[in-house]
């Protein structure tokens, strides 16, 4: 088989399970279930062999064609999408696996697991897609499978809710999206990546518009600010897919686009792009300090490290101001794509090793997320506790762990590049580490508080096995050194820092990692209680009211002005469309009606009336009156 | 031989027509309907070969062939109707019969 | 002499049609009509049509006459009372009997007609109708054919009892 042929099989073959589950397996869960891990097994396979290959290619055929406008479907297979695959692959075959053990017992297996492929699918899309329509095309989807999932437990009115509420505010983001593909196309007459690339180094000239509208896209689906309200609430979905979705791959997907975009980014858009990726790190931050659930915890942290990821890509090229050399310039712009990528790959395995121990610690406490009715769970549950451990490590950037080296360079880059931001990243990642080590101490630490939790166990084979594998990858996901050299376009590209400024970095992460652990350690009591909100509860208020602040503000919009908006619309259509348009033609028609059947009154005499009138017109004609 | 002119073949099938179709206008008796249409069937007829015969072609004559078998067809199909209806109504009269109204 | 023939039959024709359409009793009508048919076919053979005259009497006068003859007497309802006329009904009719007596005259005042010379039928034998039939209207007979087929067929169709026919109300 050639590579396209592998590739090809890759990306159909969720598909094609997704459609067995759908046609043939609904009521049976566990052969779905099955069929779904079997594909999402050879799809980690065949992803690996494909990328430690080597062999890149680029391939597309035409979908559609109307006048000049032509779509095509194509699979652009760089050392980028190589490595976005590799990441999908296998953080999807450890989520399916897990799945296997959590969903164990749910009504509704055929349809999560046949979600699960159909996501994997769409996300599988994204990576290959060649241009930006076949990217929107998937991009639809794997926002259609998020709703899926998130609704998993539909009779849940809360799950219901947020499954609407992450589609509703992801349509926000992809109508920018699609406007800058619009505009794109307007601009370029392609929206081809590569024929896009050559445009734009053959000197056509990018509007900041075009860059700023496809982050639009990327600001719905990374959750970043204003639109980030989606992702905590969609933490009523089971574990395995926030673990998957919305943590490792889809809320990835923006980043990933912005990489693969990054030729149409002009400085003041990367400007935009930074501060939004920076304010979202700081807000989510201070979020996640006041959480009790543990799955809101991890997402709002999702939420910030998505944030350290659009400002590192945003970051990457601003020295375009001080370097105006058309060289550089390529180079400052990537290396924004080699932080953001690399920070993207290490989060993907360390947030979804915390999810993930999170499902093993719902499913030993018998569904209880509040972590105030927790604790204790160190001894009873020792492998969860020291693979999640792993976890809170590398995110808080403990040395030698996997986020460390990727944090290290975001945070190297603003430094170069812009104080202020820097300050805020650093800062961010002071407050990483407290809710970290705060959510850490409180849920594993002291004694156990409640029933469910005296008596949470480990779950089975299939809960612990990925979290040993991510573990494992949390582990080494760092040292890009000893990656096989065929992620070396992405990889080449991270900063490094040198001599002073890497003695400077150090000591920066060390000190803030260290600040922010230890004054949550000491903080924070093993208590029902909130530490923080006995001993300051102004300041905890203050966060909670800051947390709620969107969804307030978005509420009093949707019930204030957008829903008497609609009034009038709702009044005018009324009035236009169906009074005039469709009860006037309607009655239009009825008075014809109306009108026939006054002649249809079932006496042979009247109609012979008619016959008559008809033959008198007839001699009318042939006499020549008319 | 012929001296009558076309027009008196035309008048007279023309006055023929009139008087089938004032028969189907103001009898209210199926049967005597249906005669009615029969007499305006045949005052065709009678203009068909009459130009037929003042134009000297056979096409008319055999038009009226094919009139008459038609006729034959409708006459039985329709009598047979109109028994078929008197056993289920009791009644030929068209005034009665305007089951279509409602 | 074919002038008094021609009004004989003329006369004979329209009188007894008059005779068929306001006769009060049917069994009366039908043989008017009967009547009727024989002046119609006096008329045919003052245009040499004698076949169509043969064939008129046989099929119309003998067979659709006496059908219906056997009809009315089957159903039963000679001398019927016919009901008098709405007033509507009189103005309405007035009006299309004056129509039709223009449309009719209308017919006597055309120049082109009243001149057309009467031309020799190149032949009117069984043989050229034969001839006629079975060559250039071949198509038309046998669609004619089929409809008397059909025609049997929905005459079978009605004329069976279904039991459980609905009654009328």
């Amino acid at each position: 088989m050639t590579l396209l042929q592998h590739a090809l099989v890759v990306l159909l073959l969720p598909l094609v399970s997704a459609t067995i589950i759908a046609l043939f397996l609904r009521r049976a869960g566990n052969w779905a279930a099955g069929i779904s891990v079997l594909a999402a097994t050879a799809i980690a396979a065949i992803a690996l062999i494909l990328a430690l290959h080597g062999g890149r290619f680029e391939s597309s055929w035409e979908w559609l064609r109307l006048g000049e406008f032509s779509l095509s479907l194509g699979i652009k297979f760089d050392d980028l999408a190589a490595l976005m695959l590799v990441i999908v692959g296998i953080v999807g075959l450890c989520v399916h696996v897990f799945s296997l053990g959590y969903m164990h017992d749910d009504a509704a297996k055929a349809r999560f697991f046949g979600g699960l492929s159909i996501f994997m699918f769409s996300m599988i899309g994204i990576v290959f897609a060649d241009n930006l329509f076949m990217m929107f095309i998937f991009w639809e989807l794997v926002g259609f499978s998020s709703w899926l999932l998130i609704n998993h437990w539909h009779e849940k009115k809360s799950a219901a809710d947020a499954s609407k509420k992450a589609f509703i505010v992801n349509r926000v983001g992809d109508f920018g999206f699609l406007l800058g593909i619009i505009a794109c196309y307007y601009a370029f007459g392609t929206v081809n990546l590569t024929e896009l690339a050559t445009r734009v180094e053959g000197g056509a000239v990018v509007a900041s518009s075009i860059p700023l509208l496809l982050f639009c896209g990327a600001v719905g689906k990374s959750a970043q600010l204003p639109l980030q309200v989606w992702l905590p609430d969609a933490m009523e979905g089971p574990t395995p897919v926030s673990a998957l979705i919305h943590a490792a791959t889809m809320v990835a997907a923006g980043i990933y686009m912005l990489c693969r975009i990054n030729v149409l980014m002009v400085p003041e858009a990367l400007t935009v792009i930074m501060w939004v990726g920076t304010a979202t790190a700081l807000y989510a931050a201070l979020c996640a300090i006041v959480q009790s659930d543990i799955k809101k915890v991890l997402a709002y942290s999702t939420l910030s490290q998505l944030g350290y990821m659009v400002a590192a890509f945003g970051l990457g090229s601003l020295a375009t101001k001080h370097e105006m050399g058309a060289t550089t310039h390529e180079m400052l712009i990537a290396t924004g794509v080699g932080a953001a990528m690399f920070h993207l790959t290490t989060h993907a395995f360390f947030k979804a090793l915390m999810f993930l121990g999170s499902g093993s610690v719902i499913h030993g406490c018998h569904h209880e997320q509040d972590i105030f009715k927790m604790g204790g769970l160190r001894t009873r549950m020792p492998l969860t506790f020291w693979t999640f451990t792993i976890g809170v490590a590398a995110i808080m950037g403990m040395p030698f762990l996997a986020g460390f080296f990727s944090k290290d360079a975001i945070l190297y880059l603003a430094m170069t590049k812009s104080t202020p931001v820097f300050i805020v990243l650093a800062f961010t990642a002071i407050l990483t580490a407290f809710y970290m080590v705060r959510l850490w101490k409180i849920t594993f630490l002291g004694t156990p508080r409640t029933h469910e939790a005296d008596h949470a166990h480990e779950g089975g084979f299939t809960l612990t096995m990925p979290l040993i594998v991510l573990a494992v990858l949390s582990l080494v996901g760092g040292y890009t050194a000893y990656y096989p050299k065929v992620f070396t376009q992405v990889f080449e590209l991270i900063p490094e820092a040198h001599d002073s400024a890497h003695t400077v970095i150090l000591i920066t992460s060390l000190t803030v990692m260290i600040v922010g652990a230890v004054s949550a350690f000491f903080l924070y009591q093993c208590s029902p209680n909130d530490t923080l909100a006995q001993k300051a509860p102004g300041l905890f208020n203050a966060l909670g009211a800051l947390r709620n602040s969107f969804d307030v503000a978005y509420d009093y919009y949707v019930a204030k002005i957008q829903q008497r908006f609609a009034m009038l619309l709702n009044f005018l259509e009324q009035i236009f469309l169906a009074g005039l348009i469709v009860r006037g033609f309607s009655g239009v028609v009825g008075l014809f009606g109306m009108g026939a059947r006054a002649l249809h009154v079932g006496k042979l005499s009247v109609y012979l009336y008619w016959f008559f009138g008809g033959v008198v017109i007839l001699w009318l004609f042939v006499t020549g009156v008319f | 031989m012929i001296t009558p002119t076309l027009n008196a073949y035309l008048v007279l099938s023309g006055l023929l027509f009139s008087i089938g179709f004032f028969g189907v206008l103001i009898r209210k008796n199926t049967l005597v309907i249906f005669m009615g249409l029969e007499l305006m069937l045949v005052a065709s007829t009678l203009a068909l070969v009459a130009f037929s015969r003042y134009n000297g072609t056979m096409d008319g004559n055999v038009f009226v062939f094919f009139i008459l078998t038609v006729a034959a067809a409708e006459v039985a199909v329709g009598l047979a109707i109109i028994v078929a209806l008197f056993r289920k109504r009791q009644t030929i009269q068209v005034d009665q019969l305007d089951g279509l109204k409602n | 002499m074919p002038h008094f023939l021609f009004n004989l039959f003329a006369l004979l024709t329209v009188i007894c049609a008059v005779g068929a359409v306001l006769s009060k009793n049917t069994v009366n009508a039908a043989m008017c009509f009967m009547l009727s048919l024989v002046g119609v076919a006096g008329l045919f053979v003052l245009l040499e049509a004698y076949l169509l005259a043969f064939v008129l009497l046989l099929v119309y006068a003998g067979a659709v006459a006496a059908l219906f003859l056997f009809i009315v007497m089957l159903l039963d309802m000679q001398g019927g009372e016919r009901k008098p006329f709405k007033a509507a009904t009189i103005v309405a009719s007035g009006v299309a009997a004056a129509l039709l007596a223009v449309g009719v005259l209308t017919f006597y005042h055309q120049p082109s007609l009243a001149t057309a010379a009467a031309a020799e039928v190149p032949g009117a034998s069984l043989k050229d109708y034969a001839f006629q039939l079975f060559s250039t209207y071949l198509l038309p007979v046998q669609i004619i054919g089929f409809l008397l087929l059909i025609s049997m067929l929905g005459v079978i169709v009605l004329s069976k009892k279904f039991e459980d026919a609905e009654i009328a109300p």
